[in-house]
């Protein structure tokens, strides 16, 4: 199990060391020269990681992944409020995060995680809004409430 | 020390004093929560300091870092569980005293020498750095080729468990460093034809992606539906006296010596320089029997130790340029984001600011005193009720904000996301991380200075090596790499005997 990781991980790095050279070859003048000495040495030390762990045979397991059914909804709910800050709004996707997370993960205790979700925002407001005026993505309810008002 | 008068002038001021006390409260705080770490607290703070005066910016860097290599004793002590790496050798003793009801005792001890470290560790970074700095003035661009691959080897072989794996990572960020429009000829590298990628990667957003999101997945993968509970994190009041407090003078130095020289070598971190000071201060007692079931001195050696680590981590990276750990490099994100270039230069262009930063690691240390003491610990300790799966989004949300107000990007929001992912896998194949920001943060200034030293002679690479400065870190840097393979040969040896 570790020597097949190790495996996959020297074969892919070695491979993206082999497109980096390629590609560095057709750049100008010396610009070329250092990123393609670079990926051919990566090139080398991830073949070397991948033949190192090819001889050596598994050496027991070595878990990728503790809990794979909660990392894959904490990354797919993660991916999900990186994809809806900008057309809902920081503050109303970062409330619905506050709110759909920790129910994702198997919490339900619904008040308490509104009581912190309502505290945090609050106090991320008056941090960022108020204290540092950081501008962050505008809120689509205002603007569906602007444009009908 | 005119240098220093003039710049503890600027300290002494409304913005850089609130700015040390809360981070220090907020590093204590930091410290306490296991999962959060103060990388990932410097590391979401840096893109908020884009438009706050540098000695405010690294005036919040100083006191998180100090202030949460003193919260991680909080939870190591209450709960055996090290709130950051640096504090796993605390857990020895300090759980054990909590065991027996002395708990608050063994908090205290934790805070005092945790502040005692700090103070020695910014002492010998105000004595040494400005030394080292008079020292490279001399060096030409050949010497700094030469010290950012001698800086990459040592944090690629040190750092982590398979240096093979370590450089790996290393020439990886030196390939990412590459990324965008190139200074010198204008070209335009691995940019996709996509504009955004003309600047190259932003350091930050990889960053904050790199150290922030890992954690975060790992504490949802560890799942804390309960928190804990109110009669786990009680604490009942148990002064120490002066003839106690006498008796750990010696551990002190001694472990202060020991972080320091930990500090200033690249790659090894606070958790190294904690188990060497709690190993010595065990082999220096009469009793090393009582070390590990709840000896004072083990929880005085290991605290003092990975505190005195951390100033003195910044003594390579303030005079040379070169980071010697993850926080030392984003020290040096701080000074570039405020545009100012590390390296010698620095202490001769911007004197006020280098002495502020060394006074901010001096008077943080100091506060430690003050804020970390029982009532502040009873208060974070506190926050372990509350159920570890909310602390999930809110740090989502943090570096949402972190990378957002950066560029105003929402492409940078996938490009931390992707990092993260690359980061968590990274981890657990056992990749360090920091070689590929060392990468990142050193690529630039190891290429420039390479091809300046050939511009300087006409192209003749021999003026790479022939320099006396050059040669030696040459020497140095071979040293670093085959060390760990004549370490590894050996090894071999000793098992087929």
């Amino acid at each position: 199990m570790e020597a097949r990781q190790d495996i996959v991980l020297g074969l892919a790095l070695a491979g993206l060391g082999l497109a980096a050279a390629w590609m560095a070859r057709g750049y100008a003048g010396a610009s070329g020269i250092y990123p393609m000495v670079l990926g051919l040495i990566l090139t080398l030390l991830g073949g070397t990681v991948a033949v190192r762990a090819a001889r050596s045979g598994s050496r027991g397991a070595r878990a990728l992944v503790e809990a794979p059914g909660k990392l894959l909804v904490a990354v797919g709910i993660a991916t999900l409020y990186v994809a809806a800050v900008v057309p809902l709004g920081f503050y109303t996707a970062s409330f619905l995060l506050m709110l759909a997370m920790p129910f994702g993960l198997g919490l339900r205790r619904p008040v308490q995680a509104g009581v912190v979700a309502v505290i945090f925002m609050a106090s991320v407001y008056l941090v960022f809004t108020v204290l540092l005026e950081k501008p962050l993505p505008r809120e689509a309810i205002l603007s569906i409430l602007g444009s009908s008002g | 020390m005119e240098f220093y008068t003039n710049a503890l002038a600027q300290v002494l001021t409304v913005g850089p004093l609130v700015a040390m006390i809360g981070a220090t409260l907020l590093g204590v705080f930091i410290g306490a929560l296991p999962g959060l770490n103060p990388v990932m607290a410097i590391a979401l703070l840096l893109p908020l300091t884009y438009s706050m005066d540098p000695l405010v910016a690294l005036g919040m860097v100083a006191g998180i870092y100090n202030g949460s290599m003193y919260g991680g004793a909080i939870p190591a002590i209450l709960l055996r569980i090290p709130g950051t790496p640096a504090s796993i050798a605390t857990t020895f003793d300090g759980f054990p005293m909590a065991d027996r009801g002395e708990a608050s005792k063994a908090l205290k001890i934790a805070c005092w020498s945790s502040a005692v470290g700090g103070i020695a560790s910014a002492i010998a970074l105000m004595t040494v750095g400005p030394l080292l700095a008079r020292v490279t003035l001399h060096f030409g661009p050949a010497e700094y080729f030469w010290i950012a691959i001698f800086g990459m080897a040592s944090v690629g072989v040190m750092v982590g468990s398979d240096p093979v794996k370590g450089i790996m990572a290393a020439v990886l960020g030196l390939l990412i460093g590459t990324m965008g429009i190139d200074t010198l000829s204008g070209q335009a590298r691995f940019t996709f034809e996509q504009t955004w990628l003309l600047g190259g990667l932003d350091l930050i957003v990889v960053l904050v992606g790199l150290y922030a999101l890992p954690p975060v997945l790992q504490l949802a993968e560890k799942c804390d539906l309960k928190g804990l509970s109110a009669a786990q994190l009680k604490l009942t009041n148990m002064p120490f006296t002066r003839a106690e407090l006498r008796s750990f003078l010696p551990t002190w130095l001694r472990s202060s010596g020991i972080g320091i020289a930990v500090g200033i070598l690249p790659g090894a971190g606070g958790n190294i320089a904690a188990f060497l000071s709690y190993n010595a201060a065990k082999n220096a007692s009469d009793d090393p029997e009582s070390f590990g079931k709840g000896n004072p001195q083990g929880v005085a050696a290991a605290e003092c130790g990975n505190n005195a680590d951390n100033a003195a981590s910044m003594i390579p990276a303030l005079s040379l340029g070169i980071p010697g750990n993850v926080v030392a490099a984003l020290v040096l994100s701080a000074l570039t984001i405020h545009g100012l270039q590390p390296g010698p230069q620095l202490f001769h262009q911007n004197p006020v600011l280098v002495g502020g930063f060394m006074m901010e690691m001096l008077l943080t240390s100091v506060l430690i005193f003050a804020l970390g003491g029982t009532l502040a610990t009873r208060v974070f300790a506190q926050f372990q009720r509350l159920p570890g799966v909310l602390l999930v989004p809110s740090i989502l949300i943090l570096m949402c904000v972190g990378v957002y107000v950066i560029n105003g990007r929402p492409v940078d929001l996938w490009v931390m996301l992707g990092a993260g992912l690359i980061g968590y896998l990274f981890e657990k194949v056992n990749v360090p991380l920091a070689p590929i920001i060392l990468g990142m943060i050193l690529g630039p200034m190891a290429e420039q200075s390479v091809r300046r030293a050939l511009l300087i002679s006409r192209g003749d690479a021999t003026e790479l090596f022939t320099r006396p400065i050059s040669a030696v870190l040459i020497v140095m840097t071979l040293l670093v790499i085959v060390w760990p393979v004549v370490k590894a040969l050996r090894r071999r040896r000793l098992r087929a005997r």
